[in-house]
């Protein structure tokens, strides 16, 4: 990622622009972080807030229009918050917190023609900046039109104490000028530039016309003169007094320092915000109104009134995402982090957990209104890891290992129908389905020998996607090739992906093959004879997150369901916004308590036990502890289950060795050829109680892994023994992690009591 | 973790060699790091233990670290 791309990348994220009410603003004032503070109790805090940007705050805070207030978010609910009358609240009883500095003199001299508050506002903002400014005025104190306000509303004490507010910065004020075209030119001469406050009497007289400024400048002319504020055709609006006086004195500013009057001015005075704030769901909370109108709001009403702020933002995506939500934030300052993390050269990557947590899902995708590619950025931030050899080996080994297992002489197969020498179809069931219901596969694959016409392949094998989510570009090209070879061998038959991730990959990254879901195909063609009586109760469809742009498999999987007579209810997170069960990515592996949280709360979508059509989704929801059934379960049950919602998690063990069965029964039941003999070690047999296996799973070791080091260790000798309970602790390393298990032998194989592993390096490290 | 003692007293004796486990200096290696540590080992074929605590945390810790630099 290069600077250019991170800014294209930050710009798509809107979770940082201003909310409607400060855009609306047209000085915009930041009134969520006020009403922040007042909903906290803040008094102080919500007074600094007006005064960074509100001039004369006591005077502009009692008689604000609120333009902010129609482009309240809450309107879209109910009753918008009362910003004006808690402004007015606020200045009311806290006095001044924030008296802006006044930065040093730097030359040119500013005539102000007028007293109203755009020309009090001009005044004041360049005197602020250095500028030296006169304000001149036919009138004998400031105000204008805001000297006709009552006295309860606006008191004449705050409209004076202006004059010593202006003073405090060095404007030097004349009261009862004679305004006449002699005034004028004297005026003229003498400054640099002149603002014309229209909320004043005898502009007329001046020989100027000010009645059409420039609407971006406010300049008349372009020799140095502006001119704003008064009633326009809206009327007289308080908040354009304030804007002209602002916006004319940034013109001035830029006249005198011979900058573009243009330039870059677009988000001055009211403008639209890309802030993207959903009210779905928000309580219409009515608007708290003073119990005593003329006193104004009390403590308590103003902060309970404030409290009714929802404080706009977007964080769509993170609201429903678990990995945003662990990292704590949202996408523009995950981009950020990312280019951080790469630029580093010398020192720690402390980003390298987040980039490897993201499910690359595409979920946030779907839901963020311009759609900022989280999962692509990630993805490929991996694979730059990986070609700089920066990804940490940690993260996706166990899974890499995984993959490379299903591929192996243990698992692999690719077969015609039996007795055939050629496949119309070949049946893929994913390395994931093979290792969590190999009966199913196995009978799945039967019905459809029967079902099809002109020969269905076998092939056993992994799709390659977990290389290419870790970022191993050329371990995931030469698995495609592989398999492509493979298929092209077997006369490219049409391919039957019972696993919506290797539909995904194929449709994808082998585009010249033909692919279709087995869902469409059995939708299409007949369905198996019931075995297993559809449950009583309303299931709840965990679509997989791979299916999010596959509307037809998830319409063929809906259909199936009601031909058997499956009755299911949808949840709002279900089709294209489902969530990933923090297989996605290989986020369990390399952030293992994040992968169980995702996948519990996608578990959490809904009370309903649950459907899923993909196999990771399946066991990982059911190892979150949620009644869950995979579609087979349903059409091809195993034998010896008699509920497909309690079939346990195989976990990571079982779903391996599950494989290589799979592959041993087929062979020598379909294809009667003799199995691969299985190496030595596979003849330990283990005994593991549930507790263990748990941690095992969690630590990634397989019943694999144990009997390596056992056979190891018993061939050798070379253990340690407790002489107390008579167990033995051995160690082994089979390629990068050394293993170390606590065993116990029985008559039959040996107990496992624990098991842990490490990847430092020890000197006498048994390879 | 350079030079850092993990010694303490175990239940744990070699099996091979019947011996008491003894505190002995060894170089552990990861990433091209290698840290010089004491740790309990069988004082005649040298068998080194790694304690489950030591594996799970502070080796654990040192390994995450050294994999993000």
């Amino acid at each position: 990622m290069d600077q250019p791309q991170l800014r294209t990348l930050e710009a798509t994220c809107i979770q940082e622009e201003s909310p409607q009410c400060s855009a609306a603003c047209p000085i915009h004032i930041d009134v969520r972080a006020f009403m922040g503070c007042l909903a906290k109790e803040d008094w102080r805090g919500a007074r600094r807030v007006l005064d960074r940007t509100m001039p004369f705050a006591d005077i502009v805070g009692r008689i604000c229009d609120e333009p902010c207030r129609i482009a309240c978010k809450r309107a879209e609910i109910g009753d918008p918050l009362a910003v004006g009358s808690l402004e007015r609240f606020c200045v009311s009883t806290v006095p001044m917190v924030l008296k802006q500095p006044k930065l040093p003199a730097k030359g040119g001299s500013v005539a102000v023609i007028g007293s109203g508050l755009s020309a009090m506002t001009a005044a004041l903002d360049l005197a602020r900046k250095g500028r030296n400014v006169v304000m001149m005025t036919g009138d004998e104190e400031v105000g204008g039109s805001l000297r006709g306000y009552a006295e309860e509303i606006l008191p004449a004490r705050v409209l004076s104490g202006a004059v010593e507010t202006l003073d405090s910065y060095g404007v030097n004020i004349q009261f009862g000028c004679s305004l006449n075209k002699e005034f004028f030119d004297i005026v003229r001469q003498d400054s640099d530039a002149v603002f014309f406050d229209r909320d004043c009497a005898g502009l007329a007289a001046l020989s100027i016309d000010c009645t059409h400024p420039d609407p971006l400048t406010l300049a008349v002319g372009n020799d140095g003169c502006f001119a704003g504020g008064g009633t326009t055709e809206n009327g007289f609006s308080i908040m354009k007094q304030v804007e002209d006086g602002r916006r004319a004195s940034l013109s001035i500013e830029r006249y005198l320092q011979k900058v573009s009057l243009t330039a870059q001015r677009e988000r001055e005075g009211s403008c639209q915000t890309r802030l993207h704030t959903v009210t779905i769901g928000i309580e219409p909370l009515k608007e708290v109104l003073p119990a005593d109108p003329a006193a104004g709001f009390t403590k308590q009403e103003a902060a309970r009134e404030a409290s009714r702020c929802i404080q706009c933002e977007c964080k769509e995506c993170v609201k429903q995402c678990a990995f945003l939500q662990e990292f704590t934030d949202y996408p523009k300052r995950v981009a950020r982090k990312i280019y951080n993390n790469q630029a580093i050269v010398q020192g720690t990557r402390t980003a390298n957990k987040m980039i490897n947590s993201c499910m690359l899902c595409g979920q946030c995708t779907v839901i963020c209104p311009h759609d900022f590619p989280m999962a692509e950025v990630c993805r490929t931030t991996r694979e730059n890891m990986v070609a700089k050899s920066t990804m940490p080996p940690s993260a996706h080994e166990f899974a890499l290992q995984d993959m490379e297992f299903s591929l192996g002489e243990f698992s692999a197969m690719a077969r015609h129908q039996p007795g055939l020498d050629s496949s119309r179809y070949l049946f893929y069931p994913g390395c994931q389905l093979a290792g969590s219901a190999p009966e199913t596969v196995e009978q799945t694959y039967l019905h459809l020998t029967r079902h099809l016409d002109g020969g269905v392949g076998l092939m056993l094998g992994c799709c390659g996607i977990p290389a290419q989510w870790s970022g191993r570009q050329e371990l995931f090209g030469q698995t495609m090739q592989t398999f492509q070879t493979e298929v092209r061998k077997l006369g490219d038959p049409l391919i039957i992906t019972a696993c919506s991730s290797c539909y995904a990959v194929f449709k994808e990254f082998a585009p010249e093959l033909e692919v279709q879901s087995l869902w469409q195909i059995l939708d299409k063609g007949e369905l198996p004879e019931q075995k297993t009586a559809p449950p009583q109760q309303l299931l709840t469809i965990h679509d997989p997150c791979t299916v999010r742009h596959e509307p037809e498999i998830r319409a063929s999987v809906r259909s199936i369901l009601k031909k058997i007579g499956i009755a299911t209810a949808e949840q709002p997170y279900s089709g294209e916004l489902t969530d990933c069960c923090g297989y996605g990515g290989l986020m369990q592996f390399a952030n293992v308590p994040l992968g169980e949280k995702a996948s519990r709360a996608k578990g959490l979508r809904s009370d309903l036990d649950g459907l899923a059509y993909c196999a990771m989704c399946r066991d990982n929801l059911a190892a979150s502890g949620r009644r869950i059934a995979h579609l087979l379960d349903y059409l091809f049950p195993a034998g010896g289950q008699e509920d497909p919602l309690l079939r346990p998690n195989p976990g990571f063990s079982g779903r391996h060795e599950n494989r290589a069965r799979l592959k041993q029964h087929l062979l020598t039941t379909l294809w009667q050829e003799e199995p691969t003999m299985p190496p030595e070690y596979k003849d330990i047999k283990l005994f593991i109680d549930a507790q263990v296996m748990v941690l095992m799973n969690k630590r990634h070791i397989l019943e694999d892994d144990l009997q390596k080091v056992i056979f190891q260790a018993e061939q050798s000798g070379r253990r340690l023994i407790d002489p107390e309970n008579g167990h033995f602790l051995a160690s082994f390393k089979p390629v990068r992690v050394t293993y170390w298990v606590e065993y116990q032998p029985d008559k039959q194989g040996f107990v496992i009591h624990n098991a842990y592993s490490h990847r430092m390096i020890l000197p006498g490290d048994v390879k | 973790m350079s030079n850092f003692s993990f010694i303490s007293d175990t239940e744990w004796r070699c099996g091979c060699c019947n011996k008491e486990l003894q505190p002995s200096k060894v170089n552990v290696e990861y990433m091209g790091s290698v840290f010089n540590v004491e740790l309990m080992a069988c004082p005649a074929c040298g068998f080194v233990l790694v304690p489950e605590k030591l594996a799970l945390g502070k080796m654990l810790e040192v390994e995450q670290l050294l994999e993000d630099k």
